[in-house]
């Protein structure tokens, strides 16, 4: 066993609070990302549960939420050999009205909703379908109610002093901004009132999902200054806008930041007083003759296992408190990568904090020994 | 002379050496114009009154302190004349230190304060290091507690692996300053005959500061230091005088 690794661990309470402070960084930066990844996902559910490959917004469209109308003939634009189907899809933000007074704003979705529909969410089963073929009607996630003012399916609400009805639910569509209200195109029409003939989007379906991007390819050079996406992008890119839109990328960043500065210091505090505390020992080596640079490489690898400790506490509590997010409804998604880049991130931070504990050596002074 | 009648050639020389500490009314002189030559094979000992430049001398021949003057040399080499990265390659090459305190890493055991010399200073292979360090724990008889840490040794012990740790380079010097001040009679006789063993067994040069007269015995040489003035005691190879003698007075430290 190396030297720092016996020193970390026989003066286990001396370098707790590294370990502890490397530990937190690493678990705020994950937890922090995880967060928010799970959260900006749901920006883009409509978009990842449709049935669609492509996706043709007008130019300046900004996220799947906030669509500009344009006009339902740009179809014909998709009229080539890989593309199976075409169909319109139209969203819109709208006040709902509460029965028990106020209003929230709500995210109306409304696509075609045939078995070859390609814009209707999978969780639209043919029940569900054939109750949303009637106008005024929609769906919604089964946890939006009280976010709605109402308490079952059956109950209404006004939209734009239109009566709506709400005639079944879906799980797991809760949304980060207004409720989701999934519907027919007849029903998004009456209540979204876009100009005649035009839609937010335009879906299409290839024959071979593989072709997408190249389809997509294509269309971007066509004259008409179409904006066209694939699904996978246009999920993405939703999310980034969210993210950006809402600044809390800022704030993500600087929580990092901040963990990562609490992590430093103490890091870097704690191996200072350490090396400190040894300064004797390090002297009776420098009389030895002993270079400087060895002491130096026991500082920085105890920096090493201090980071390498704090990981092994973070990961597991990483994995517990998502564990116990999901239970209580807050999606923390941690990908590989993300887990990698917040290890690697505190890791680098620890080691940092090594060198700057480095100063401490200086002090270290043979000839005091002599006394 | 030697006790087989060949002349001995000083493995240290120094001449010459003042070195002062603060300045104007405050000036003193720890060391003033001391010239001595020690020799490869002897345990020299160093008395004298406390604050009486003992550890600066030390400091100043084991090139851990600039003299203000005078010159030490040392394997025809002039230790204050080379540079510092020259003269810690020198340090590290030749020289061996032990101290009052035993300056032992709290985590480390007693084999791995050991090895860890070898390793850092000489590059040696981990296996050479194990080996050598076996036999300097057996020379110490400390190879039952190589494992255990300073805080389950007792002070004797810990200044022995001290000593281990001075010795595992095979230094041509080994200088100690104090070492049994912190430690009983019985186990600083020890610590003054392992050092003595290492003299006579390896032919190193060894310079050992220390209070207590009833060590002169056990002893090659006495040299005594008043007021940053050496005087040089006679030398008394045990061979020619037969075994321990009470000490003359004249060499008791105050
Ligand atoms: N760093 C220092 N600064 C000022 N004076 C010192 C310093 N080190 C030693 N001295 C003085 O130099 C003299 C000799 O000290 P030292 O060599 O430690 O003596 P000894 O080891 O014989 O007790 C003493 O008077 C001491 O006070
Ligand atoms: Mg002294």
């Amino acid at each position: 066993m190396s030297y720092a690794l016996s020193t970390l661990w026989f003066e286990r309470q001396r370098y707790l609070p590294a370990v502890l402070a490397v530990a937190f960084s690493c678990l705020l930066i994950a937890l922090q990302c995880g967060l928010l990844l799970g959260l900006f996902s749901i920006t883009s559910i409509p978009i990842d549960e449709s049935s669609a490959d492509i996706w043709v917004a007008h130019p300046d469209v900004p996220s799947v939420d906030l669509g500009i109308p344009i006009p339902e003939a740009w179809q014909s634009y998709l009229a080539v050999p890989e593309i199976a189907h075409t169909e319109p899809y139209i969203e819109g933000f709208a006040y709902w009205k509460k029965p028990t007074g106020g209003t929230e704003l709500v995210l109306i979705i409304g696509a075609r909703l045939g078995p070859d529909s390609i814009g209707a969410i999978r969780q639209l089963t043919p029940e569900l379908r054939m109750l949303l073929s009637e106008t005024s009607s929609a769906v919604i996630d089964e946890g939006e109610f009280t976010r709605l003012g109402i308490e079952k399916v059956g109950d209404t609400a006004e939209i734009l002093g239109k009566r709506v009805r709400i005639v079944g639910t879906v799980s797991g569509l809760r949304s980060l901004a207004g409720p989701y209200l999934f519907c027919s195109l007849d029903t998004a029409r009456k209540f979204l009132n876009p100009p005649p003939g035009q839609c937010t989007f335009i879906l299409g379906k290839c024959h071979d999902k593989e072709d997408a991007p190249k389809v997509v390819e294509r269309l971007k050079a066509h004259p008409r200054k179409l904006y066209p996406f694939t699904t996978q992008d246009f999920s993405f890119h939703s999310q980034m806008h969210w993210l950006t839109k809402t600044k809390a990328g800022i704030a993500l960043g600087l929580a990092a930041a901040l963990g990562l500065l609490v992590g430093a210091v103490v890091t870097s505090q704690t191996l200072y007083s350490a090396t400190v505390a040894s300064l004797k020992e390090y002297a009776v080596l420098r009389a030895l003759g002993i270079p400087r640079w060895r002491m130096a490489m026991m500082v920085v690898s105890q920096a090493f296992w201090v980071g390498i400790a704090g990981i092994a506490f973070a990961i597991p509590t990483i994995f517990g408190i998502a564990f116990v997010g999901a239970e209580v409804g807050a999606k923390i998604m941690l990908p590989y990568w993300l887990l990698i880049f917040a290890t690697s991130i505190t890791l680098v931070m620890a080691m940092l904090s090594g060198l700057f504990a480095l100063r401490s050596l200086r002090m270290v002074e043979p000839v005091t020994l002599l006394r | 002379m030697r006790a087989d009648g060949l002349p001995l050639t000083p493995s240290m020389k120094a001449w010459g050496l003042t070195r002062s500490y603060g300045s104007g009314d405050t000036k003193t002189y720890a060391l003033r114009n001391v010239s001595l030559e020690i020799y490869p094979g002897q345990i020299a000992l160093l008395m004298g009154p406390s604050g009486s430049g003992k550890s600066t001398l030390l400091a100043v021949l084991s090139g851990l302190l600039h003299p203000d003057a005078g010159t030490v040399l040392t394997l025809d080499k002039d230790l204050w004349a080379m540079n510092e990265r020259q003269r810690e390659a020198f340090r590290l090459e030749h020289f061996g230190f032990i101290f009052q305190g035993y300056n032992l890493f709290p985590a480390l055991t007693a084999r791995e304060q050991l090895e860890m010399i070898l390793k850092w200073g000489t590059g040696c292979s981990a296996r050479d290091a194990t080996a050598r360090t076996s036999d300097v724990l057996t020379m110490l008889g400390m190879s039952k507690k190589a494992h255990l840490r300073p805080m389950q040794l007792s002070g004797g012990e810990k200044q022995r692996v001290a000593i281990g740790r001075a010795l595992i380079k095979q230094p041509n010097f080994v200088f100690a300053d104090e070492p049994t001040a912190a430690l009983d009679w019985k186990q600083g006789q020890h610590v003054i005959e392992l050092l003595r063993a290492a003299a006579h067994d390896q032919g190193s040069t060894i310079l050992v500061v220390a209070h207590d007269a009833r060590i002169i015995p056990f002893v090659d040489r006495v040299l005594h230091l008043e007021d940053g003035i050496l005087y040089e005691g006679e030398e008394r190879p045990m061979e020619l005088y037969g075994g321990p003698t009470a000490p003359s007075p004249g060499y008791i430290a105050q």
